[in-house]
């Protein structure tokens, strides 16, 4: 990451936002990956052409092999595991030429499977029939059904929106004469946990961004949520924007920033659009601009749509992305929260984390800590696949036995031997230690899993192990910055060792190699990718060693 | 103090340990167990901390026995008590599992590799141990093309390691943004520019990425990493007043490559493409290699020494005779070092008698040594390069540092990308411009009246410090009143600058905590030169940026050595260390120091040695390192100025367009060649040590001059430069501390008081000549404008280019001239579209003294009316058209207005792609 980048992109902020450029002339051309719009941009934002060539090279819908793609399957792992992906292909190789057709990673519709984007839109579960009307007439059924279930009472992140004034309340008290340090208290109280995944403490890092140096501050909501399985945050963003919008100003109010920026991967077109038509509802309101409601307070909100690229939902390779450099992960320290959006300091949230102000607001620190466990408090969300009989979003207090989810959704459908929870580089969890797991982030922990940020993807008892770890590995290889040696070399290796091994009934993968392989990358690697991959890998060949042992050495 | 000892202890392998605070890890295991104990890939030391590679692994615990974890030493901070583990079995097995998988994309062709011997890889892979790669074949990157478009720079991609030190070097320390990672993951690749070739590219070729490389990825025609070399000799650049440093790999008698030393405090591992591939000059063909007489028909003929030094002797000594000292000048070269500086200073005075001694300050920084006299009492830098890193604003005043002083201005532009705001005062929108908060375009020609305005803006924000001033300070009331009774509508015409953009960076410089104005020939080469020094060093006393870290007046010099010619004494009025030659104690001192007696006339500056040679008063010059037909201005009347004298003498490594007028040559040797030391702009005397003996027949300048004293007659000992060195801090009060010893690898600052105590900062309790003196003047048009501007409409300024070095003698004869192969004609696309002229067209470039033609490159960096060209090369003369204006108090050369005129002569080839330019400007 370079400072010079970052300072050059300050100059035009978030305003004429260098990246929302990127993301726009793709939008218009296909590609932003063209010398002339690379070269133009370059010289209104003082980056050199490589610079920016770089830049939009690394992204799968600014790069140029994007250009001429007319519909995107999608190649996550709830779709993988649903089944569902050739057919579609097959389908649409009727109607599209295959260089027509590309791939995208994970649209959250993981509830229904069979996911596609086409024209900006996203569609699950298409028949063939459904498929060739939309191709003929660009109209299709888009309706994104999947139950909400809250099994705590009463519900909190699940709750019914009580509209603008109702629910904002508590945020106009606070702006009115609120006090800081007494909010301080209450996060602290609350207990509550990053939902990203990692669970560091909010209360530290709201007051590390609110003690720093620094006129300007930024609050970055972390949307883009490209754990294939995961749909928590895109069910937040659409049908409970303002639970996003009222955590990042009450983080604005509280560090002295001004600028909330909400990063939403493209792969969620109806979140964008959502969050966008919130941001004017609460300006209409009189809530975001100069001197809020006459409190002094000044906060404005504006969304950046991504351009497909699993990295960004790392905090750091998220920053770099806003500035329109490479999103490559960067070394911590500094933190966001010192050095982040334009080495300014920044707080950096997931969507459900800021989704749960609002209770703490309501219920007080100590009322919100009463919900969950003593070190996992809070409500939490989780997101479970078309393997279950009534999939979609579950809310339980942190806590929760697993088995008791499994249930609130009715069981399978079909029979699965393991569940990967927390993404692809959340663990495995064979079904026989489903019942040993609490929702929380110790119980997981201690059982050798992760809970991460709680989607759900059943993987069936027809889905062969070891295609899983190659998918894993592929994931990897393919969403690596490439920054850091063990991710990118490892990845790619691991992959191809999978490949060999199935592609060749000679070829043994030496045991030694792999955990050679493994470690290193776990060990290693400088971002959860890389270090993450090896927890669900190892998993499966601790659980699965009879059904892998024929791919090994002995 | 044990307390804090130990809150500054950690361990390494057991053992305790120091730190200081902000390390990393890795730097705390460097200082301690030696570079290399912990192996990296991705990190150098001139470059920030990256985290790419993780070779270097280590285990950490907070306590001995307590659970370790595995970090990257190299980003990770150390806190007090920590126990790192740099060699356990862990961390080794997992450096060797990651260097394992960098092999696996790797060629395997060591023993053929450029780099073979010197390959940080191969270095890495042999401490981890790598016997073998267990991967079954994958993809790979092998089959990455090689890139040999480039004069110097190269590549070969297949064998990078995506470790990113070169995108990071371009960026970090070049500030040009060349190179970038392209695409994401396993096939991420090192692009130049839009994924073009090196010659393609922006590239400015500082070599500072193939310097950093790792591995033979990027390097050079010169193989400067890995050469077999038998000796490294540091020394200082021969090119600009930077002065950085330079690592000379030479084997026997053949310079092999030049690398910049990481330790250099000027110039920290970096140095431009003159500094770092531009050498080839020194050995090339058309060096001279043996004295030359001129015979009666005109012809060179080849002597020895002796017969030259006779030849010599019996001219000099005749002139003298029959026409007195005052008959004979001498310009001495600010090429050279202080002890041949003051060697030909000593002989002219002290042998010949005359104060006819100057050098080539005269026709660049004259005026600033002249007015920062007036204004402070020394006439050099009041601060140092290292006060960038200090500073809050910058000002940059008729200078192009990224061009003329390219390490500075990398250094400048590392700071003003990062927010620094910078003023730009220039008629052309220069390489930082678009990096600057404020640019003040004005009309060359009209700086006093700017920067009066500036002042005014100043005064009328009440920004003045007043507790400063009255303190510090004297004669504010003139100034004062001279800045209330300005008729500002009129200064907003004059400059074509509005009152109004004045104001706002006024107020930026004089509100900043620190506030730091560099300036350039763009201030001095005007008739109001020296005036536009004073007026500067006004602005820093009135908003008190004198005298403490991060502030001051900063001229960039231009010359290696020319701060050194003038602390020699090489200039008529002043004797070595400064010294009125006018005053009858200075001369007593002289007189008594050198055991002869002082010239008391006062000399000739190298305008009016031109002058007097037409008019027949002077009769013999000797030049030492000057081309003074090609570099001053109005060349018709240098010519005729060479021709009128009966004897000249030059000192030379090349036959220029000056040599060719001389009655004597002599061979000379490069810096290359010679050891001595060289006085860059922040006033540092840094060791010049000799990389190769002298080339078969040249001599040192050095040698010559003591050669020459003694064969006058003059008790002079060999040439030594320690020696000549001792001399000099004999005389020089300033270099009083110095000793060649003492000067180290890193030089000091002069003044050098006793004990070797050198000065960073200068003026810090109060000014040498006691209180800083405000000036006023009012502005005054251009001669050269009023007389012939109505008749040549455009205003002409001249410059230099990055790859080109003044007359271009020695960049011409290495690969830059593949770079730039001519002087170009800068023209306002406006005024293009009337004249009819495109980009590459052929121009008629004409004045009052001449004309020239050029290539024409049709660009918005000038105004309306405005001309821009350099004059590094003799085809094109641009000093045919240059006049004899010139700076009212010191008599510098006024380059930067000329009144000129511009025609088509013919329609030029279309250019695929313009340096500075995406697309043709197409007018």
């Amino acid at each position: 990451m370079s400072k010079n980048l970052s300072a050059l992109s300050f100059r035009k902020g978030v305003e004429k936002n260098v990246f929302e450029r990127m993301v726009d002339a793709a939008d218009k051309a296909g590609t932003a990956e063209k010398n002339d719009v690379v070269h133009q941009m370059g010289q209104d934002h003082l980056f050199g052409d490589a610079i920016t060539l770089g830049a939009v090279s690394f992204y799968d819908f600014l790069k140029k092999e994007n250009e001429g793609k007319m519909v995107f399957v999608c190649n996550g792992s709830a779709c993988l595991c649903a089944g569902t992906q050739d057919k579609l292909h097959h389908t649409l190789e009727t109607h599209f030429k295959s260089e027509e057709i590309g791939h995208i990673c994970c649209l959250g519709r993981c509830h229904e499977g069979g996911a596609l984007q086409y024209q900006g839109k996203n569609y699950s579960g298409q028949s063939d029939e459904a498929l060739a009307e939309l191709v003929k007439t660009g109209k299709g059924d888009a309706e994104d059904r999947y139950a909400v279930v809250s099994h705590l009472q009463p519900a909190q992140l699940t709750a019914e929106f009580p509209g603008i004034d109702a629910y904002y309340a508590p945020f106009k008290k606070l702006i009115a004469g609120g006090d800081r340090d007494a909010l301080g208290l209450e996060l602290k109280e609350s207990g509550l946990r990053g939902r990203g995944g990692a669970g560091f403490p909010l209360h530290f890092k709201w007051s590390s961004c609110r003690a720093a140096e620094g006129k300007d501050k930024y609050i970055v909501c972390n949307a883009d949520e490209g754990d294939p399985g995961a749909y928590i945050d895109k069910y937040l963003m659409e049908k409970q924007p303002h639970s996003v919008l009222l955590g990042m100003m009450v983080a604005g109010w509280f560090a002295g920033a001004e600028n909330g920026i909400l990063y939403i991967r493209a792969e969620y077109p109806d979140s964008v659009t959502i969050i966008n038509e919130a941001i004017e509802d609460l300006r209409a309101a009189g809530l975001l601009g100069k001197d809020i409601l006459g409190s002094g307070f000044n906060f404005m909100l504006k969304s950046i749509k991504g351009a497909g690229a699993y990295i960004c939902g790392e905090e750091t390779a998220l920053l770099a992305s806003l500035e329109g450099q490479r999103p490559e992960v960067r070394t911590r320290p500094p933190f966001p929260t010192i050095e982040g959006l334009f080495r300014k300091p920044t707080i950096v949230n997931n969507v459900e984390t800021l989704a749960n102000i609002h209770a703490i607001l309501t219920l007080g620190g100590k009322g919100y800590a009463q919900i969950g466990t003593p070190k996992s408090t809070g409500p939490k969300l989780l997101s479970l696949d078309s393997h279950f009989v009534r999939p979609g979003i579950y809310e339980v207090a942190m806590g929760t036995p697993l088995q008791t989810v499994i249930d609130l959704a009715g069981g399978f459908k079909t029979k699965v031997k393991a569940l990967q929870i927390g993404g692809p580089l959340g663990g495995i969890v064979p079904m026989s230690h489903v019942g040993k797991l609490t929702i929380d982030f110790e119980s997981f922990k201690y059982e050798g899993f992760m809970k991460g940020h709680a989607g759900v993807v059943s993987i069936p008892e027809s889905m062969p192990m070891i295609e899983y770890i190659q998918h894993l590995f592929q994931f990897t290889a393919d969403e690596s910055c490439g920054k850091c040696f063990p991710c990118r070399l490892g990845s790619t290796r691991g992959k191809e060792l999978i490949a060999k091994a199935r592609a060749d009934s000679s070829y043994k993968i030496d045991r030694e190699l792999i955990t050679d392989l493994l470690d290193t990358m776990e060990q290693t690697s400088l971002c959860a990718l890389g270090g993450g991959v090896p927890l669900p890998i190892k998993n499966a060949l601790e659980h699965f060693g009879a059904e892998l042992n024929p791919y090994f050495k002995a | 103090m044990v307390k804090d000892l130990s809150t500054l202890t950690a361990f390494i392998d057991g053992d305790a340990c120091q730190f200081n605070e902000g390390d990393t890890l890795l730097n705390f295991i460097d200082r301690h167990r030696g570079r290399g104990h912990v192996p990296t890939l991705c990190d150098a030391p001139q470059l920030e901390p990256y985290g790419a590679c993780r070779v270097c692994s280590v285990e950490v615990a907070l306590q001995a026995d307590g659970p370790r974890r595995v970090v990257a030493s190299c980003h990770t901070p150390l806190t007090a008590g920590m126990h790192v583990f740099t060699e356990s079995p862990k961390v080794r097995k997992l450096r060797k599992n990651i260097v394992e998988l960098v092999l696996t994309d790797h060629p395997l062709d060591c023993l053929t590799c450029e780099v073979s011997g010197n390959c940080e890889l191969q270095t890495v892979a042999a401490k981890v141990g790598i016997r073998g790669v267990r991967y079954p074949a994958g993809a790979n990157h092998l089959d990455r093309k090689k890139d040999h478009s480039h004069a110097y720079m190269t590549s070969e991609l297949s064998k990078c390691i995506n470790c990113s030190r070169c995108v990071r070097a371009c960026d970090e320390i070049q500030g040009q943004h060349v190179l970038s990672m392209h695409g994401r993951g396993f096939n991420a690749k090192i692009i130049k520019g839009l994924d073009e070739s090196f010659a393609d590219s922006e590239c400015v070729s500082c070599g500072a990425c193939a310097q950093a490389c790792p591995t033979s990825a990027i390097s050079d025609v010169f193989f400067s990493k890995s050469i077999e070399a038998t000796k490294k000799t540091r020394t200082i650049c021969t090119y600009c007043g930077v002065g950085c440093n330079l690592n000379v790999a030479t084997k026997g008698d053949q310079v092999l490559s030049i690398q910049a030393p990481v330790d250099a405090e000027v110039n920290h591992a970096h140095t431009c493409l003159k500094g770092r591939f531009a050498f080839k000059f020194y050995n090339h063909k058309d060096r001279l290699r043996t004295p030359l007489i001129k015979q009666p028909d005109g012809q060179f003929k080849e002597s020895t020494w002796e017969e030259a030094y006779d030849h010599i002797f019996a001219n000099l000594t005749r002139i003298k005779n029959d026409h007195g000292g005052q008959a004979v000048a001498g310009i001495s070269s600010a090429r050279c070092t202080n002890e041949e500086n003051y060697l030909m200073q000593k002989f002219i005075r002290g042998v010949m008698g005359t104060n006819n001694i100057d050098c080539c300050a005269r026709v660049c920084h004259s005026p600033t040594a002249w007015g920062m006299q007036k204004s402070f009492g020394t006439g050099a830098a009041t601060n140092s390069y290292e006060d960038i890193e200090h500073t809050r604003c910058v000002m940059v005043i008729g200078a192009n540092p990224t061009e003329g002083h390219p390490v500075t201005g990398a250094r400048l532009k590392q700071h003003i990308m990062k927010g620094t705001p910078l003023i730009v005062i220039d008629p052309r929108k220069i390489e930082l411009v678009p990096y600057a908060k404020h640019h003040l375009q004005l009309r060359p020609g009209t700086n006093v009246a700017l920067l009066n305005m500036f002042a005014r803006c100043i005064l009328d924000a009440g920004l003045v410090k007043t507790e400063f001033v009255k303190k510090r300070c004297e004669n504010w009331d003139e100034f004062e009143n001279g800045l209330r009774a300005l008729d500002l509508p009129a200064l907003e015409k004059i400059t074509g600058v509005s009152l109004e953009l004045v104001r706002a960076a006024a107020i930026e410089y004089a509100s900043a905590e620190a506030a730091m104005s560099f300036h350039g020939l763009g201030v001095t080469e005007h008739e109001q030169g020296a005036k536009t020094v004073m007026l500067i060093s006004n602005l820093a006393m009135m908003t008190g940026n004198i005298g403490r870290p991060g502030v001051g007046v900063n001229p960039l010099r231009g010359q290696n050595n020319v701060q050194g010619a003038a602390d020699m004494g090489c200039q008529p009025h002043q004797g070595a260390g400064y010294f009125e030659m006018a005053d009858l104690e200075v001369q007593k001192r002289y007189a008594d120091f050198y055991g002869v007696p002082s010239p008391s006339e006062p000399g000739w500056k190298i305008p009016q040695m031109f002058d007097a040679a037409v008019e027949g008063k002077l009769k013999a010059l000797w030049l030492m390192g000057e081309d003074v037909v090609q570099t001053d201005p109005d060349a018709h009347h240098v010519r005729h100025a060479m021709e009128s004298l009966e004897f000249l003498v030059v000192q030379e490594i090349f036959m220029t367009e000056t040599a060719k007028y001389a009655d004597v040559i002599l061979p000379a040797s490069s810096f290359l060649e010679k050891s001595g030391t060289f006085t860059n702009a922040e006033r540092r005397m840094q060791r010049v040590n000799a990389a190769v003996k002298p080339l078969a027949g040249t001599k040192p300048d050095g040698q010559i001059m003591c050669e020459i004293l003694q064969r006058f007659g003059f008790p002079q000992a060999e040439y030594t430069p320690d020696g000549v060195l001792a001399e000099i801090a004999q005389i020089v009060p300033f270099f009083k501390g110095a000793t060649w010893e003492n000067l180290g690898i890193n030089g000091k600052q002069w003044p050098v008081n006793e004990g070797g105590v050198d000065t960073q900062i200068m003026h810090q309790e109060q000014f040498t000549r006691g209180k800083g003196h405000f000036h006023f003047f009012p502005w005054v048009e251009s001669n050269e404008l009023k007389t012939n501007g109505q008749e040549f409409p455009f205003i002409l300024t001249t410059g230099r280019i990055l790859e080109h070095y003044n007359c271009g003698t020695m960049t011409r004869r290495t690969g830059n001239s593949e770079i730039v192969t001519q002087d170009l004609l800068s023209i306002n696309p406006e005024d293009a579209k009337r004249k009819g002229i495109r980009t590459g067209d052929i121009t008629r470039l004409s004045s009052a003294r001449g004309e020239v033609e050029l290539e024409a490159r049709v660009t918005d960096e000038v105004k309306p009316g405005i001309l821009y060209t350099t004059f590094h090369f003799p085809d094109a003369m641009v000093n045919n058209v240059t006049g004899q204006g010139c700076d009212g108090d010191t008599l510098c050369p006024e380059y930067k207005v000329v009144a000129a005129d511009v025609e088509l002569v013919r329609m030029g080839k279309l250019k695929k792609k313009q340096k500075d330019g995406f697309a043709p400007a197409m007018v």
